[in-house]
């Protein structure tokens, strides 16, 4: 398996992602979400824009949702592209980080609508940890 | 594949059940109305995992069911039914999708089809010039906060009352166009946020609006009640609640999560849920109310847009084109509403994700002009293939709840359908079958081509021939736009 690659459901679409921590692990979500909306990953630019995340939840899953759910409102609503992830804290339950973003160069392959947590349960294999995360387009 | 999974019998005619015996976990039989083939699919693609998961959920009435159009979901399949009592029941946002009251209208015109084909390039440029589709696709229609919380409140009854439309037509929407919410501070205002800018668009994927020819009529007399005449011109929309429901059911997905998840042994966690009576539960189904009022409301507007279109190119008047609404029904949602289970009368709240409510005839809450014949089941096909109109039966009040197939359901991924198309120019091949294809997006349209669908007529066959809708006409595209 690839750090982060894209899946499709019948449906739907998802992306499969790892990371050897929970930072590794947040980073590379949403790393497979640009890949799924823009077929790459935009280089991080110079005196780019940031803005704070912070999430506190209920485990890993519920971070995801809510990290991915923050990057398609700035995709979508904000037209911008999270380009790296500078981190604070990444724990199981919490996320502190500011998402480093450029505007977006070109129009998402997909409108994704939401964040599902079908199926999603973020486990270990190999010293990794590993999840995917099915959207709603 | 879950061992269970295999253990299905055909227990009638395109109606297969796996007792709750085969799963440790389930409280419930799972029942799947398909043919031989639509089945294997669905244990193919994993969508019979999620009916089973269904079935594992306390308290449901009857069994989980899925109708022949079932795919994959999340959570839910789509074309699941899953219904719990209304009184100390269970609701689940999760069988109701993102999309709420994601739905379909027809309207009826006597325009012969002979003479639309001639101007329906003009008509598809300037729907496509005049109603936003596609990506983030975003309405002209600026409304203040307050007009904007009367929409939520009055749905599609708001847009016929301040902006455009007859009266007359919201009989002819499921419920009125109307739930009740009188609780604006149950949506949040990032849903508000979402949903301002987007009504009176279509957006994209699967949504579309659709000029079609009334091809055969089955039923004259259900067809005759419907205004539907062969030969004539149908006008289909298929779209839903937009941004706005999307951030609804994912704001109350988080809550639900909070406040329930650990105490519930899920199979998949998209299947949270609450109990009706809690608050988060009453909160919950109050702006699910919310969304599927915008969702009409959009149909309402997209409807006005279209009829003006025809109007405008046609060079006539409404009332000249006959258009009339013959229909318009909700795929995602949850009702209240009551059946008759085990010979005694019961009020259930009913899940429909991806299904579609068939009243039989008689019942009340289908319109007076068609209670002889049953409420309208609209069925579209893919973009290439026929659609039907369908009615409810009394056979399907007995087996699904009054719930029926809402489309020929998908069979390919996206990712498949596109590799499928390969290099085909999807719009000159629909133009060689004769239909005329609008779209901004070449990659929308590889997404949807007719092959990611089932074969619509096998959905329609197993439908009528398990007896929970009948046929009452056929109606063939002339001109697709797609979001």
């Amino acid at each position: 398996m690839r750090n982060y690659e894209t899946f499709s459901t019948t449906a739907d679409s998802g992306i499969r992602f790892q990371g050897r921590g929970f930072g590794e692990l947040y980073g590379n979500a949403l790393r497979g979400l640009n890949l799924l909306l823009f077929g790459r990953n935009p280089r991080r630019r110079a005196g780019c824009e940031s803005v704070p995340f912070r999430y506190c939840g209920d485990g890993p899953e519920n971070v995801l949702v809510n990290l991915l759910a923050a990057a398609l409102a700035l995709a979508f609503q904000e037209g911008k592209v999270v380009t790296a992830v500078d981190l604070e804290r990444a724990e199981p339950t919490r996320l502190e980080a500011r998402l480093l973003l450029a505007p977006s160069r070109s129009v998402p392959r997909v409108e994704v609508k939401s964040t599902t947590y079908h199926g999603l349960h973020v486990v270990e294999k190999n010293g990794n940890l590993r999840a995917a995360i099915v959207f709603d387009v | 594949m879950n061992p269970a999974e295999r253990r299905f019998e055909e227990i009638a005619p395109g109606r297969w059940r796996l007792g709750k015996e085969a799963d440790r976990s389930m409280q419930s039989d799972a029942e799947v109305f398909a043919s031989r083939a639509i089945l294997q699919g669905a244990l193919d693609d994993a969508a019979i995992e999620q009916v089973i998961n269904v079935a594992c959920l306390h308290g449901l009435v009857g069994a989980s069911l899925a109708m022949p159009d079932i795919h994959q979901g999340y959570g839910f399949c789509i074309g699941g039914v899953a219904a719990f009592p209304a009184d100390g029941g269970i609701v689940l946002p999760g069988g109701v999708g993102y999309d709420i009251n994601c739905g379909v209208r027809l309207l009826a015109s006597s325009i012969p089809a002979t003479e639309f084909v001639v101007a329906r390039e003009r008509v598809g440029h300037a729907v496509l010039q005049r109603i936003p589709t596609g990506l983030t696709s975003r309405s002209a229609c600026r409304l203040n906060k307050k007009e904007f919380q009367r929409v939520l409140s009055g749905g599609a009854g708001e847009i016929v009352r301040n902006f455009a439309g007859d009266a007359g037509d919201l009989e002819f929407i499921e419920s009125g166009g109307c739930l009740p919410f009188d609780r604006p501070g149950v949506v949040s205002p990032k849903a508000c946020e979402r949903g301002s800018s987007q009504l009176g668009s279509l957006g994209s994927g699967n949504h579309f609006i659709e000029v079609q020819e009334v091809e055969e009529i089955y039923d004259p007399d259900a067809a005759r009640l419907f205004g539907l005449q062969a030969g004539r011109v149908a006008v289909m929309i298929h779209t839903g609640s937009r941004g706005f429901g999307h951030q609804v059911a994912s704001d109350y997905i988080e809550t639900f999560r909070k406040r329930n998840l650990a105490r519930l042994k899920l199979r998949d966690p998209q299947l949270v849920h609450a109990a009706i009576a809690s608050a988060e539960g009453r909160n919950y189904l109050q702006a699910l109310n919310a969304a599927s009022n915008f969702a009409w409301a959009n149909r309402q507007l997209l409807q006005e847009e279209v009829v003006t279109i025809l109007e405008e190119v046609l060079g006539m008047g409404r009332g000249k084109l006959g258009l009339r609404l013959v229909y318009d029904q909700a795929h995602n949602i949850a009702k209240f509403e009551r059946h008759e289970v085990d010979g005694r009368p019961l009020d259930l709240l009913v899940h429909r994700k991806g299904a579609t409510r068939a009243f039989a005839a008689g019942h009340l809450e289908v319109p007076a002009a068609y209670r002889a014949a049953g409420q309208p089941v609209i069925l579209p096909g893919s973009m290439g293939t026929r659609s039907y109109v369908l009615r409810g039966t009394g056979a399907g009040a007995a087996l699904t709840f009054s719930s029926s197939a809402h489309g020929a359901g998908r069979c390919l991924s996206r990712h498949q359908a596109v590799k499928f198309a390969g290099h085909t120019d999807v719009r000159e091949r629909l133009e060689k079958s004769g239909i005329v294809v609008c779209s901004l997006s070449s990659q929308g349209l590889k997404e949807e081509i007719p092959e990611a669908y089932k074969d619509v007529d096998d959905v329609v066959d197993v439908t009528v021939g398990s007896g929970i809708s009948a046929k009452v006409a056929r109606l063939r595209p002339l001109l697709v736009i797609k979001g």
